[in-house]
């Protein structure tokens, strides 16, 4: 899934560094919360234009990032000197805005705690009625629908989730959770690796 | 993987088949750390392998927020015309 883990992570840390220098250059007085938005949203976009927009998750995060204004010159900036490093293509986003960065949830653990419950109780009333219903086939069916109702959660993690297909899900996802760690550990070693002198 | 799992015929209602949750399961448990490290014994169910893979982003996700804030306050204190600056750009170029 990944060739060549240390290689890969040279090349986001040099975008991701890319991104930061335009931080820090073009913006004197930045409060930290924007400082903080603008690192993170380098990180992300460096991870995306690494992976080259082969993956629909990293055209999804490049695409939600273009679409506001403040991000236009960051995103030129960190994928424009590659070109165009996105495959063109029909992206179904008009009017979903309630987004904020690139797979985030929105949706609490109450949530899925609440639809568990549910789905047993809708299953004790058909017991009720059917009495002979066969055991087996109701634990199939709760299971059937708590893999759905899992799957529709992990949509919300992965971005440009939403408009996949189950299947696609899948292979987006273990795309992702490589790539998406492999982003944790360059940020994090460039954490480590910064003076903490304090001013 | 058989071809008809590859087919999108029927776009965002497809459902996973079981082929893909078997492999899907297989390919998280090497990925997936409470997993792996769990005894081999039984099958784990798809349902426990789709909610420690929700559970494995989000943290993945917290650890990036986390870390672009402390980015963000040691880059504060670093004169990107210092040392420490040109240290970093030789490095990576």
């Amino acid at each position: 899934m990944m060739h060549n883990p240390s290689k890969v992570k040279q090349k986001i840390l040099k975008k991701f560094i890319m991104g930061l220098r335009s931080c820090n250059s073009s913006h004197e007085n930045l409060s930290v919360s924007e400082r903080r938005r603008i690192i993170k949203l380098s990180a992300d976009l460096a991870l995306a234009s690494v992976r080259n927009g082969s993956r629909r998750w990293s055209r999804a995060i490049i695409e939600e990032a273009s679409r506001s204004p403040d991000n236009k010159g960051l995103v030129q900036q960190m994928l424009g000197s590659d070109g165009d490093n996105h495959l063109p293509g029909p992206i179904p986003w008009e009017g979903r805005s309630d987004r904020n960065g690139a797979g985030h949830v929105t949706k609490s653990k109450s949530v899925v705690a609440a639809s568990s419950k549910k789905i047993v109780k809708r299953c004790r009333r058909v017991r009720r009625s059917n009495g002979r219903a066969p055991r087996r086939n109701e634990a199939a069916s709760i299971a059937k629908r708590l893999v759905k109702k899992r799957t529709q959660l992990l949509k919300d993690f992965v971005p440009g989730g939403r408009d996949m297909d189950d299947v696609s899900l899948i292979e987006e996802t273990l795309d992702y959770m490589v790539w998406l760690r492999a982003q944790v550990d360059v940020m994090r070693a460039l954490a480590c690796s910064l003076p903490t002198t304090s001013s | 993987m058989s071809s008809r799992s590859r087919s999108s015929r029927h776009q965002g209602s497809s459902r996973i088949s079981d082929d893909q949750i078997v492999d899907l399961i297989s390919k998280l448990r090497s990925l997936l750390p409470e997993i792996r490290n769990r005894r081999r014994s039984d099958k784990v169910s798809a349902s426990k392998v789709l909610q420690e893979t929700c559970n494995y982003i989000r943290n993945l996700h917290q650890e990036v927020d986390d870390l672009s804030e402390r980015l963000s306050q040691l880059l504060q204190s670093i004169d990107p015309d210092s040392a420490e600056a040109s240290i970093i750009r030789s490095l990576i170029m």
